[in-house]
């Protein structure tokens, strides 16, 4: 079957217009072209119904040039390859595409933000991981700003002010909420316009944390990295973690031994589990059922109990590194959280029962918070929100990685969307998880757990399925050091969902349909 | 219902051995217990402020509220406001984009109020220490009175933390 590139340029070439196809390894394709024939490419590729943008980043002397180069990956969900459009600059302009694909919306911002990049006819041009206290000239991605501690004056930011959306009509208020919330919560603001009791409209502004992770990544060795990874967002840390030793095992070829990835496999489907838990019990503390929730809530201690025991980290930090693991785990060890399981199956169904049998629970999750089907594409819905939505899409059975096209796969699926379809997709995906690890424990190889992983130049693009959606991690190693590290996180794009989600819905339903999307604050703002 | 009552009182019964770790941090909690109640009145009430962390300190925080930890019990509580607390605990690295909420946090405090960070990013940077987005530890904008390592430190040293910030204030009374 032809890959994604190939497709493109046939397509390209049929119409005369020149393009150059590097294929960078098996999972990846690029396709580059000329600024002239960018509008009518990006019109062939709408045209073309089953190509979703996934993500946007830009690059500065990519690959000696020394300009600024932007890159539009794309994905159609029956072939493995990702497309990766890439377009040379020959000034800090290029045309805005978010009328034809609406996230883009998002990610032109950003690039905006990290290198003053402005997208003609963009109906959207706030800035948007930089607030007011970073002055508007300031362009951190840039190479010709060296990353170091800024002096800012919080009292009188420089910065122009961030203009919200006018809401406005009889009986209509707003309430502004955050960024500091009721609870042991993430900050981020959330501004209500309000009818009554009814949510009339929804503005996030987000990016509190904006940690600069990807500036941090530059000029750091590969394998210093990781640390970076991992702290993305703390309970999606093995997830990240892979996918980012994904990106440079890639780079420089290494074939990750067979044990490895069936213990990577091990805990990444832990870390599903234990985040799973946690938003199921969640979503029954906010409908007010602390007594399901409580016995969620004890299996996810377990479940954290057994990541440290296993990774020496309740949260799976620190044991997966480029060419495989840290250190290998006891098949002992294995064996005895296999025992487990088969008690915490009938634990979680008991636990599960007794919420679906309570009707105030079901009652207030069912109809609530719907995300329609046809937002998935033009939002670039992914995860659990998605596979509720009427999308059975899943990166490990799209893109397979490591052993995945070896297990079996439920993929849970839903037509429903609404609050109630989230929680039982989850509940699905957990008892999936469970078989998939006791597969991988039955058929456990013995040997080694770590291969050698050279330091080469290059670049490279891995998804992977972490519990919120698909994560993409996006290395390119220059000198023997990370040039540009550009991670785009499920969260990133699935934020949008609620936005619509809560049309309709009245106010104290937020906290329900926010922990049914189990959205990450952290790992959106980087 | 009553054959689990009747199995309760004639069913075999199964010794499980004890949870080390839990009775240490019982041992912890019932010690942090009787410096509440001799220093703040019998309870404390504590308000999570997230300056910047990757999430995984709230997670721990949260989880000393569930069945396992559950430290209501020790008399600790969170709570909603800032208005309402005696304690700011702050997670992560403080960011530009949050240095501004964060001082309204902790103005909004009620004074005598103490400050403790959660987290090696909180403790110092972190990883974090040379970006341009954070300004460094919690201490750059907040007096902290307390420090507790780790990545992120486990429900068990957040308390012994609790227990170490009872003990600086006896120390200052004296």
């Amino acid at each position: 079957m032809n890959t994604l590139g190939i497709i493109l340029k046939q397509t390209l070439e049929a119409r005369n217009i020149k393009c150059l196809l590097r294929k960078k390894n098996a999972s990846e394709d690029y396709v580059c072209i000329e600024m002239d024939s960018f509008g009518e490419t990006v019109q062939l590729i709408k045209s073309q119904q089953l190509l979703r943008l996934i993500a946007m980043w830009a690059a500065e002397d990519f690959e000696y040039y020394s300009g600024f180069t932007l890159f539009y990956v794309f994905e159609n969900y029956n072939i493995p390859e990702l497309l990766a459009l890439e377009v040379r600059l020959k000034d800090k302009c290029a045309p805005s595409i978010a009328l034809d694909f609406p996230i883009a919306c998002y990610f032109e911002r950003e690039i905006k933000d990290g290198f003053g990049i402005e997208f003609e006819g963009a109906f959207d041009t706030r800035r948007l991981f930089l607030h007011e206290a970073y002055p508007d000239s300031f362009h951190p991605l840039l190479k010709s700003f060296k990353n170091q501690a800024l002096d800012l004056n919080h009292d009188e930011p420089k910065g122009s002010e961030y203009i919200f959306k006018e809401v406005a009509g009889e009986g209509i208020y707003q309430i502004p909420v955050g960024p500091v919330h009721a609870g042991i919560i993430e900050p981020g603001h959330f501004r209500f316009g309000v009818m009554g009791e009814t949510i009339f409209n929804l503005e996030i502004r987000h990016f509190y944390k904006h940690r600069g992770l990807e500036k941090l990544a530059e000029y750091k060795k590969p394998a210093d990295c990781i640390a970076i990874a991992e702290s993305i967002s703390g309970d999606e840390s093995a997830a990240n973690a892979a996918a980012f030793a994904m990106s440079i095992e890639k780079i420089n070829n290494c074939t990750v031994p067979e044990r490895a990835w069936q213990l990577r496999t091990v805990m990444l489907e832990m870390e599903r589990i234990y985040s799973h838990l946690g938003d199921m019990a969640g979503m029954q503390v906010d409908v007010a059922y602390p007594v399901g929730a409580s016995l969620l809530l004890t299996l996810r201690e377990e479940i954290m109990r057994y990541n440290a025991l296993m990774s020496g980290s309740r949260f799976l930090k620190g044991i997966i590194k480029p060419g495989g693991l840290l250190h290998d785990i006891d098949t002992e060890k294995l064996l005895d959280f296999k025992k487990y399981l088969s008690a915490f199956k009938d634990r979680f169904e008991a636990a599960l029962k007794t919420a679906c049998n309570s009707s105030w629970v079901i009652d207030r999750f069912d109809t609530t918070g719907v995300v329609k089907k046809e937002l998935v594409s033009p939002l670039n819905l992914s995860g659990p929100i998605a596979r509720s939505s009427g999308a059975a899409i899943d990166t490990r059975r799209n893109h397979p990685y490591g052993i995945y096209d070896k297990v079996k796969l439920n993929l849970p699926s839903r037509n429903e969307g609404d609050v109630l379809a989230r929680f039982m997709v989850k509940a699905d995906e957990i008892e999936n998880s469970v078989d998939i690890i006791n597969h991988v424990i039955d058929n456990l190889r013995e040997g080694p757990v770590l291969s050698e992983c050279s330091n080469l130049d290059g670049y490279s693009l891995t998804a992977v399925e972490a519990p919120r959606g698909q994560n993409l991690h996006w290395v390119y190693v220059k000198n023997g050091v990370i040039d540009r590290y550009k991670v785009r996180t499920a969260s990133f794009c699935n934020w949008w969902a609620i936005e619509h989600a809560v049309l309709g819905n009245i106010v104290p339903d937020f906290p329900v349909i926010n922990k049914s999307m189990n959205l990450s604050y952290a790992g959106n703002d980087l | 219902m009553i054959t689990d009552i009747l199995r309760n009182f004639f069913g075999k019964k199964i010794a499980q051995d004890s949870d080390p770790e839990l009775y240490e941090f019982r041992k912890t909690g019932l010690e942090l217990k009787r410096n509440i109640n001799s220093i703040f009145g019998r309870s404390i009430a504590i308000r999570e402020l997230d300056s910047g962390s990757d999430n995984a300190a709230e997670i721990e925080l949260n989880n000393l509220g569930t069945t396992y930890y559950d430290v209501e019990r020790f008399g600790i509580s969170f709570v909603a406001s800032p208005r309402h607390a005696d304690i700011i605990v702050i997670t992560g690295a403080v960011t530009h984009n949050m240095a501004l909420a964060v001082k309204k946090t902790f103005e909004a405090m009620p004074q005598p109020g103490f400050v403790i960070a959660v987290g090696d990013d909180a403790c110092d940077g972190g990883i974090y220490k040379d970006s341009y987005a954070v300004l460094g530890g919690a201490d750059k904008i907040l007096p902290v009175d307390i420090k507790i390592p780790g990545n992120p430190p486990t429900p068990l040293e957040i308390m012994k933390g609790l227990l170490a910030l009872m003990n600086a204030i006896k120390q200052q009374r004296h």
